[in-house]
């Protein structure tokens, strides 16, 4: 059985890619099994979704603490400890992550073990055929390439039906099928050690004790302190001011929901990076063009 | 708060922030963005009580985007906290317990699934008792932090999780969004207003003039909904906009429960809202359904007819 779990970003399309990988592997006569995780938050967090491909019954359970490949969506995610992309990480398995950057950059910065680590700019692939950082069908490619799972018939298929789900549009299913093909054939396929499951005994369990609200409930007494999570890596193009045509009227200042555009003695508009989520409203906005956007790589 | 303050351009507009950055919420987000002009004008000293909802994600632990008090209740019972708070603040304040400057505003902040269906009646009955507090209701037009189920404030041939385009529902949403302004104006409250984001001094004029109120001060606002309206979220201020000058969001206030408009729209045909949101891509495509459209936009006729004393909608 393969075991395979995806990271990245809610709206980037992870939960469609691994349902796209489950049903191409499903056409293919596998038996599969997949499902997503992620909390409350939505577009931008952190998520993480699961695959099981066997040729027998699945009838393993519950999240991959021992995945044999981890999919990568979003490079930033390998900076966050909350989205915790290293677990179960180990000698022989594939790390596969949609960056701009070598692979024996990662490896050496992350001080990886002998892990088969593969690098491709998926989005980059993404924006330039479906015009957006959708990377679903093209991660999905990948991952069915790297593991021989399914052929290119049976990928076409399965993006198809996965993708008429979510009920888009024919020509933007079109397009993601020709990114995805691009993507299906820059990889290759790579011998994959299977993790072998040792049954292990159960979860330790923990009785909970009450306490009173005073001390049960959790109180923050920090002010503000959400500046800390640096929503910044979220990011996909980047706003940048032009400040030559900037007229200072405000606008971009008073349409950030976000409030990272500050106002400066001069009344000049100032965007904070670190912050800013990159949902390009002052772009829109700008009444005097002077707001301008760039592609975002290597942000890490 | 400054008193005098006069709202009349967006240079008027307090450069201060009191909701910080780094919120787990969706970019682009139309409520967020009314929240923190609602606060330029509210000030630090206030306690917002929030009832279950996307903004519920705010203050996730061991996080906080605000400078002043935050407390979480259930969905139904948002203004009934609200009287829990500000009995408590009179008490204190009266024993001497604690310093009158140091009295606090009570914001309650729902979603529109709060505020038009689970907690309606503890709104009411907040409205009854004169409370005096704020109430802010951000409204993106179906349960948007669940995975965007019909709520009573969907409208008319939208669609939503539960309510998808079929062959017996071709319009998907077949109820009409049920009128919460006309239902808290009965009551007859001292001050309450609809706002829109993309009105921020429209927004902050509205938010100062309320102060000037003693009980209940109601607000709904637009919060245009990049995930579950289905747009990319640079568009959020274009289709607030849109939804004003289509008149289907109309900016209006009522004193004492005397309804005024602060805004009179240029009536672009409702088609330029619609055509922009996946959630009435239905109504465009694979065929056009111009029986629904039309009944959008006579629906939109009808609500302005009687205050622009015109029989149709001037175009």
């Amino acid at each position: 059985m393969i075991r395979v779990r995806f990271h990245g970003r809610g709206g980037q399309g992870i939960k469609t890619a691994s349902r796209i990988l489950g049903t191409a592997a499903f056409l293919e006569g596998y038996y599969v099994q997949d499902a997503p995780l992620y909390g409350a938050e939505r577009r931008g967090a952190p998520i993480t979704a699961f695959d099981r491909i066997s040729k027998e019954p699945v009838l393993e359970r519950g999240i991959i603490t021992n995945p044999d490949i981890i999919a990568i969506g979003d490079e930033t995610l390998l900076n966050d400890a909350a989205a915790n992309v290293f677990q179960g990480i180990r000698k022989g398995g594939i790390f596969f992550v949609n960056t701009h950057y070598e692979a024996s950059h990662i490896l050496e910065r992350y001080c990886l073990p002998e892990c088969k680590v593969i690098v491709h700019d998926v989005t980059d692939i993404t924006i330039n055929t479906v015009g957006k950082a959708s990377v679903s069908a093209t991660l999905a490619a990948c991952i069915c390439r790297i593991t021989g799972t399914a052929g290119k018939e049976a990928l076409i298929n399965a993006i198809k039906k996965e993708l008429k789900s979510i009920e888009l549009k024919d020509e933007t299913i079109d397009k993601n099928i020709e990114a995805a093909i691009l993507c299906y054939d820059k990889m290759s396929e790579v011998p994959i050690e299977t993790y072998r499951f040792n049954p292990v005994s159960g979860p330790k369990i923990i009785a909970v004790k009450h306490y009173l609200p005073p001390k049960g409930v959790a109180v923050i007494y920090a002010k503000g302190n959400t500046k800390k999570r640096k929503t910044g890596n979220w990011r996909l193009f980047k706003p940048c001011i032009n400040y030559e045509r900037c007229v200072r009227c405000g606008i971009c200042f008073v349409s950030c929901p976000d409030g990272c555009i500050s106002l400066d003695t001069d009344n000049y508009p100032v965007i904070e990076y670190a912050n800013c989520k990159g949902c390009l409203i002052c772009y829109e906005e700008c009444s005097a063009k002077a707001i301008e956007t760039k592609r975002e790589v290597r942000t890490w | 708060m400054d008193r005098a303050k006069i709202y009349k351009n967006v240079k008027d507009i307090n450069e201060e922030e009191f909701v910080l950055p780094g919120t787990p919420l969706c970019a682009g987000c139309g409520g967020l963005l009314a929240l923190r002009l609602a606060y330029k004008v509210l000030g630090q000293k206030v306690v917002i009580l929030n009832a279950a909802g996307c903004f519920t994600l705010l203050s996730t632990y061991p996080y906080t985007p605000f400078r002043s008090s935050w407390l979480y209740t259930a969905m139904a019972c948002g203004p009934a906290g609200a009287q829990g708070i500000r009995d408590a603040l009179d008490i204190l304040i009266e024993k001497g317990s604690i310093p009158k400057e140091e009295n606090l505003k009570v914001v309650v902040l729902t979603g529109d699934g709060s505020a038009y269906d689970i907690g309606l009646q503890s709104t009411s009955g907040a409205i009854h008792r004169n409370l005096d507090f704020y109430y802010i209701c951000y409204d993106n037009e179906a349960f948007g932090n669940t995975g965007f189920q019909m709520a009573s404030s969907s409208p008319y041939g939208s669609r939503t999780g539960t309510t998808q385009p079929s062959d017996a529902y071709p319009m998907a949403t077949e109820q009409q969004k049920k009128d919460l302004f006309e239902i808290w104006r009965a009551h007859k409250p001292p001050y309450m207003a609809t706002v829109s984001p993309a009105h921020p001094v429209d927004l902050s004029a509205k938010f100062k003039k309320a102060s000037e109120y003693k009980g209940p001060k109601l607000f709904i606002t637009l919060a245009p909904c990049p995930t579950g309206w289905g747009y990319g979220a640079s568009r959020s201020n274009r289709i607030a906009k849109l939804a004003v000058e289509c008149g289907i969001w109309p900016l209006k206030e009522a004193i004492e429960g005397k309804l005024k408009h602060t805004y009179i729209p240029k009536f672009k045909p409702v088609e330029e809202y619609l055509s922009l949101q996946g959630r009435y891509d239905h109504l465009f495509k694979p065929v056009r359904n111009d029986f629904t459209i039309k009944k959008i936009q006579k629906g939109i006729d009808r609500y302005w007819a009687p205050f622009l004393k015109l029989t149709s909608c001037k175009r």
